[in-house]
């Protein structure tokens, strides 16, 4: 089947399979920045916003999300022209392998997005569903902490 | 990876009658779509076609003189935002369903999906039915509402094969009903292990109606009716309460399976009903 999509704001359209998941249209396509692991929507490597809501592409059917509005890391700074919260995550060491730190920077993009004062204990409920091979948990809730000061302070 | 190799169709109804028209005619070979993470997760090499239901606008929680409507493809996100059945006669019931898997699959769960599958490791089964919810189907050109209870004791899987989940239904109870519920998992993201929710009806400091529901026992939920026509025209104190936790142990339907024996499951209801029953004796 064919269909739209808007990705990164950009409006696509890509031939897929009906029985596609997300992950594998969106890989196949150039989005690597999206990581694919589990396949069972437990780790959260390929976490993207559907709609500014975080979903795991991998347990995504592409069909259920024709014409939505998707976004993947690339979509919210670059290496040149970092988000805050991309900024956090790198000066607060909270990327290791980075295998994860897509999925958790867009996590974190969507809490913030919707509780720009989130408390400890939002961010670990928000990012209960990334999981970090590293064990890198305390510098992701440190940089999320960080990347609100960023952000409060128009950096 | 191609996760539904079968697939060739997929349809968007506007309406419920198309969509069920659509699912009568794939028969077997078709799914009705909620979240869609069952089919995307455990994928069934049989279906054909997919019956999407994004464009039927069933995810909304309405609340009206202590009746709460819940759209089938309402996320348990969308239902922890709404705050809507937050706290349930005094119970959190926005704990239990921040702890149901992450954050991302609670925002792909939908309660419709959930109460169709009835899966043996459900926790919204267990809650929805222990807090006495019923499920409205429609069929397109008829509607019925039913008791949860009843709609399982029936052939639900073949309720489902000409009529869809349209809604899930709670009605708010007084101030002399208690509910509680637990659940036993390994980690914090993991399925349970084992869950139990309890609702009574107190008169006084006696009970005078209950509704006990164990789930992943390791089968599918179930009402603990042994145990319910126990506890009525008892009385809530610390020693009746002991009694039942051993009565639960002896008398619960649990099973073994490869994450848990038996006797184990037995013994955390036992704990469960003494620690449920024990948080309605504070309150009494």
């Amino acid at each position: 089947m064919k269909a739209h999509f808007t990705i990164n704001g950009e409006k696509k359209e890509f031939e897929f399979s009906e029985g596609e998941v997300l992950l594998d249209l969106l890989r196949r396509n150039g989005y690597t920045e999206v990581k694919g692991n589990c396949y069972l929507g437990t780790c959260g490597a390929c976490t993207v916003l559907i709609g500014g809501i975080p979903r795991a592409s991998c347990v995504t059917l592409a069909a259920q999300v024709v014409g939505q509005e998707i976004l993947t890391v690339k979509g919210i700074g670059s290496i040149k022209h970092p988000h805050p919260i991309q900024k956090a995550f790198a000066e607060k060491g909270a990327v290791q392998c980075g295998f994860c730190t897509p999925g958790a920077v867009l996590t974190a993009y969507a809490l913030l997005k919707n509780n720009p004062s989130p408390t400890v204990e939002d961010i670990k409920i928000a990012l209960d569903g990334n999981l970090c091979r590293c064990t890198g948990y305390i510098q992701q809730i440190e940089a999320i902490k960080y990347a609100i000061e960023l952000i409060k302070g128009g950096k | 990876m191609l996760k539904l190799k079968g697939v060739s169709e997929c349809f968007y109804p506007e309406t419920i009658e198309e969509a069920v028209k659509l699912l009568k005619e794939g028969k077997d070979s078709a799914r009705i779509i909620g979240g869609g993470l069952h089919i995307a997760a455990f994928p069934n090499p049989l279906i054909r076609r997919l019956i999407f239901l994004n464009n039927l606008h069933l995810n909304y929680v309405k609340e009206n003189e202590g009746r709460v409507a819940i759209g089938a493809t309402t996320t348990i996100s969308e239902l922890i935002n709404s705050g809507a059945i937050n706290y349930y006669n005094g119970y959190s019931i926005k704990k239990v369903l921040q702890s149901i898997a992450t954050e991302l699959l609670r925002n792909q769960i939908t309660i419709g999906g959930s109460v169709a599958q009835n899966e043996p490791y459900s926790d919204i089964v267990t809650l929805l039915a222990a807090i006495r919810a019923r499920v409205l189907i429609s069929s397109g050109d008829r509607e019925s509402e039913i008791p949860l209870k009843e709609f399982y004791a029936g052939n639900f899987r073949e309720t489902l094969k000409h009529s869809i989940i349209k809604e899930i239904v709670l009605e708010k109870k007084g101030e002399d009903f208690r509910f509680g519920m637990e659940r036993f998992v390994k980690n914090a993201t993991e399925i349970p292990l084992l869950n139990m929710g309890i609702l009574v009806q107190l008169s006084g400091d006696t009970v005078k109606d209950a509704t006990i529901v164990t789930g992943a026992r390791p089968g599918e939920a179930e009402f603990f009716t042994e145990g319910e026509e126990y506890l009525k025209g008892r009385q809530l104190s610390e020693k009746n309460i002991e009694i039942f936790a051993d009565f639960v142990e002896e008398n619960i339907n649990v099973d073994t399976d490869i994450r848990l024996s038996k006797e184990y499951r037995a013994h955390i209801a036992g704990v469960f009903a003494k620690r449920i029953l024990t948080s309605f004796l504070r309150e009494v």
